[in-house]
């Protein structure tokens, strides 16, 4: 007999609806899974031979196919269990198929029959083509806040079976608990002086400019950035589903709530790998730390000691807002849509400056530059040094402003630029620019300057006044821009970015 | 072979590879230069005591380069190469040579010089210090070069990058006495690249002087060999940045070995650049406030001229706050916009303003003062 049960499987950060098709025919006692099972996939049968023994349904020693369509694509993950095993009940005839008419199924099976909860609930769900689905209890929270209407659970597959009969009742779900418990995010009121630190921040976040902060060991350049997030506004529904998807596919844990509402904040370290931060790799091309990075912060400390050839990788992402992963088995687009903050010492031993503190031979600091400088330092907006806080200074200067009220302002900046259309200000166009950002003559004359003096790149040009209007717009000054206005943001791109003293 | 003369058969020898002063001074004890480079050219030379620091297994290998080396050279073509390219040379005892180096214990035998010796002013003072200085250290070196060379003085440096540049350019820019180079490198092979132009001012404007053949690069030893002639051909030597060890640290232990005098510019405890100027201060040193206390070093009384101050004129309030936050130190913005309260957009124009009118300098995000205003 024949048992049809639609389940889903995941490639990348989406689901794919696969319908389990499973077979009870005469022949040699024999099971096979065909239709490209991956081999996590393939070991269902050695599971859900077991659930069945421990949940007391008789395993029918017959020939048993079960086809996983479409049969072209490949099926990763244990997901497929619960599916599989309730197919074979159907096909052997110990369910009656009227139980299972349009349910969905979603989980992986222990060997005692227990229903055990999966990576990328949130996508699969999206992709199951039933209504109700069933998923595991651990999955109900997640399932239940992307807003579908027919979820079940069940603990056990013995449970299942009798709430598919009617025997008892589905079990309750567990409650969504009530939004607001979100952990909180670092304050930068706890960050006492550094103002061109702190603007930067501002500036990054109100008008999405990739920011690099330069500076010795202990100036505090990741505890800056990690406070980033918090002055972000938070993901609106749409973007929230779709984080809270990526971040259930690469299997991240989800806020205690089952959406991830708060801008996401990731930090890889320097030593990962091409993979891990781009995404691919298993048989699922799991996303990676771009992609969990999603409508949030990217953040790469030490960005010297990346790799050349990883650093080179996040190009991509950074123009186009998505990676393509193009492997032997398929290609797929993950979305990657971050704000890029890195951090990086000025020279090996950190110490570079004015005050002949640098113990690094000239060798070893040409080497650092020269892997640190090039296209990648060139698509930074802002690049702010970052000195370590004087004493002095600190105990003069008051508490810093905190994060809600810094993001007041940038929610603003941000209303702002949507009233005006052209996306955020980190994405102006010059013919844009020219149009909302013009220059007044005497800040003309200035960027003019700074180009023949070659304080200014090309490149740089077009950034320095996408900076300038982001900070004309949290100062709430008018369309045109001033002198002050580009000064500052030409001393926030730190133009030029040279090392050494001129000799005369 | 015609009979080599003197000078022909020194430029020779001080063309082969790895001659430097002491090897120099060991092949010519108790030999004249063309007796001494017809043993070098014989191959089995034996070398005077002096040399026998060097393990006789390596001078065997050096001596052989050596004959090959100097096999190949003719002696007069070498000389004549100096005349061609427009430098002058000078042998140890001709009447041209340098009366300064002329006593000293270990006198460059041929020096080549590049512009003209006898420009050169009888007070003469050497400003030495590091490469890496600070902006503050860059300004003073500047101030005391143009000061002194306004005064009269020879200002003698080493046209390496830093301090050196620094004094050799303000003497220049002073349009006073005649200043003095002495390179490390070939007087063709101008070194740090960096430098080529003031290469050529120095040159133009008093005298550039080596002891390094035409061709010799930029190795090592020759910069030790180098500061000895800078000591010596000072009355007094002033280190205006180093740190605890380094070259200007052995200029000054040239100029003890010598007699002259060395003084120091103070600087801050903290900062690595005064490390060393601030430890020769404490082992009792003089102290080099300006050129007023170099000249009365010299036993000079001629005053000074003070610098027409320039500068913006009608500054705004926030202006001065900004200035006078710097407090002489290299400082971020941050501490700027601390010091002063000051809004920060508000902060980077003035800064903005301060650079363009040369009153302050920025190199990757921190910002000096100079001694313009």
């Amino acid at each position: 007999m024949l048992a049809l049960v639609p389940s889903a499987t995941l490639a990348g950060v989406d689901g794919l609806a696969v319908s389990v098709e499973a077979h009870v025919g005469s022949g040699l006692p024999a099971f096979t899974v065909v239709g490209l099972p991956d081999t996590s996939c393939r070991e269902a049968r050695d599971r859900i031979r077991a659930a069945f023994a421990s949940s007391g349904f008789a395993f029918p020693d017959r020939r048993i196919t079960v086809n996983l369509a479409p049969t072209g694509q490949r099926k990763a993950g244990a997901a497929t269990d619960l599916a599989i095993a309730v197919g074979l009940l159907v096909a052997s005839e110990a369910l009656a198929p009227e139980a299972i008419a349009g349910v969905g199924f979603i989980g992986e099976l222990g060997l005692d029959g227990t229903i055990h909860s999966v990576e990328g609930a949130v996508p699969l769900l999206d992709a199951v083509d039933a209504d109700p689905v069933v998923v595991p209890l651990g999955n109900t929270i997640e399932a239940q806040v992307v807003g579908r209407q027919g979820i079940r659970s069940a603990s056990t597959l013995r449970e299942l079976v009798d709430a598919l009969a009617h025997i008892t009742p589905w079990p309750d779900l567990p409650a969504v608990p009530p939004v607001g418990d979100e952990p909180s995010c670092p304050d930068l009121a706890d960050v006492r002086g550094q103002p061109m630190a702190r603007f930067g921040l501002e500036i990054a976040a109100a008008g999405a400019h990739p920011l690099l902060f330069v500076g010795p060991p202990g100036s505090g350049k990741s505890m800056l950035a990690s406070r980033l997030p918090g002055i972000l506004p938070p993901l609106d529904e749409q973007a929230a589903r779709r984080v809270t998807c990526i971040h259930s596919a690469a299997g991240v844990r989800l806020p205690p709530t089952g959406l991830v509402v708060r801008p996401p904040y990731r930090a890889p370290h320097h030593t990962s790998s091409r993979v891990s931060l781009i995404g691919g790799g298993t048989q699922t091309m799991r996303p990676g730390e771009a992609s969990l990075a999603h409508r949030g912060v990217l953040f790469l400390d030490e960005l010297g000691e990346f790799d050349a050839g990883t650093l080179d990788a996040f190009r991509q992402p950074l123009e186009d807002g998505a990676i393509r992963v193009a492997r032997a088995h398929g290609s797929i687009t993950l979305p990657a849509e971050f704000l890029l903050v890195a951090a990086s010492n000025p020279c090996p031993c950190g110490w570079d400056g004015p005050q002949g503190r640098c113990r690094c031979s000239s060798h070893a600091r040409a080497r650092y530059l020269r892997r640190l400088s090039g296209p990648l330092l060139d698509r930074f907006d802002l690049r702010v040094t970052v000195g370590r806080p004087d004493t002095a200074d600190l105990l003069g200067s008051d508490a810093g402003e905190s994060s809600s009220s810094v993001r007041a302002r940038v929610d603003a900046v941000r209303q702002l630029a949507l009233e005006r259309g052209f996306g955020l200000n980190g994405e102006l166009g010059t013919d844009q620019l020219n149009l909302v950002a013009p220059l007044a003559p005497a800040a003309f004359r200035m960027l003019e300057r700074a180009l023949e003096a070659g304080r200014l790149t090309g490149r740089g040009l077009v950034r320095v006044r996408r900076v300038a209007r982001t900070i004309a717009d949290l100062r709430g000054m008018g369309t045109t821009i001033d002198e002050a206005v580009v000064a500052a943001a030409l001393a926030l791109r730190g133009e030029p970015f040279e090392f050494e003293l001129a000799a005369a | 072979m015609t009979a080599v003369g003197s000078r022909a058969a020194l430029a020779t020898l001080v063309s082969l590879d790895g001659m430097g002063p002491a090897r120099l001074r060991a092949v010519l004890v108790d030999r004249t230069p063309a007796e001494a480079l017809a043993a070098v050219l014989g191959g089995d030379a034996p070398m005077a005591p002096p040399l026998g620091t060097v393990s006789p297994r390596c001078s065997r290998e050096l001596l052989q380069r050596w004959r090959s080396e100097a096999r190949g050279t003719d002696p007069h073509a070498l000389l004549d190469a100096y005349a061609v390219a427009g430098y002058g040379v000078v042998m140890f005892g001709e009447a041209a040579y340098p009366a300064r180096l002329q006593h000293d214990p270990d006198p460059p035998l041929l020096l080549s010089i590049d512009g003209d010796l006898g420009r050169l002013s009888d007070r003469t003072v050497a400003i030495v210090g590091t490469r890496r200085c600070s902006r503050a250290g860059y300004d003073t070196a500047y101030r005391l070069g143009s000061d002194l060379a306004a005064a009269g003085v020879t200002v003698v440096s080493g046209l390496a990058a830093g301090i050196d540049a620094a004094a050799h350019r303000g003497a220049i820019d002073a349009h006073g006495a005649a200043p003095l180079a002495v390179a490390g490198t070939g007087l063709d092979v101008p070194y740090p690249r960096a430098n080529r132009t003031l290469w050529r001012d120095v040159a133009s404007a008093g005298a550039l002087i080596s002891e390094a053949p035409l061709g010799a690069r930029a190795d090592r030893w020759r910069f030790p060999a180098r500061n000895r002639i800078i000591a010596a051909m000072a009355e007094v030597v002033i280190v205006v940045e180093s740190p605890a060890r380094g070259g200007s640290m052995h200029t000054v232990d040239e100029a003890d070995a010598r007699s002259i005098d060395v003084l120091a510019v103070p600087g801050p405890v903290m900062a690595r650049n005064s490390e060393g100027t601030n430890a020769l201060l404490h082992e009792g040193r003089g102290v080099v406030r300006d050129a007023t206390d170099v000249l009365l070093a010299l036993g000079s009384t001629a005053p000074v001229a003070e610098p027409v101050a320039s500068g913006l004129t009608g500054r705004s309030a926030s202006e001065i706050a900004v200035l006078d936050a710097f407090e002489w130190e290299a400082v971020t913005a941050d501490q700027l916009v601390l010091r002063t309260r000051l809004d920060v957009v508000e902060v980077c124009g003035i800064l903005d303003r301060l650079v363009a009118a040369g009153e302050v300098v920025t190199r990757s995000g921190w910002y000096e003062r100079t001694m313009r205003a």
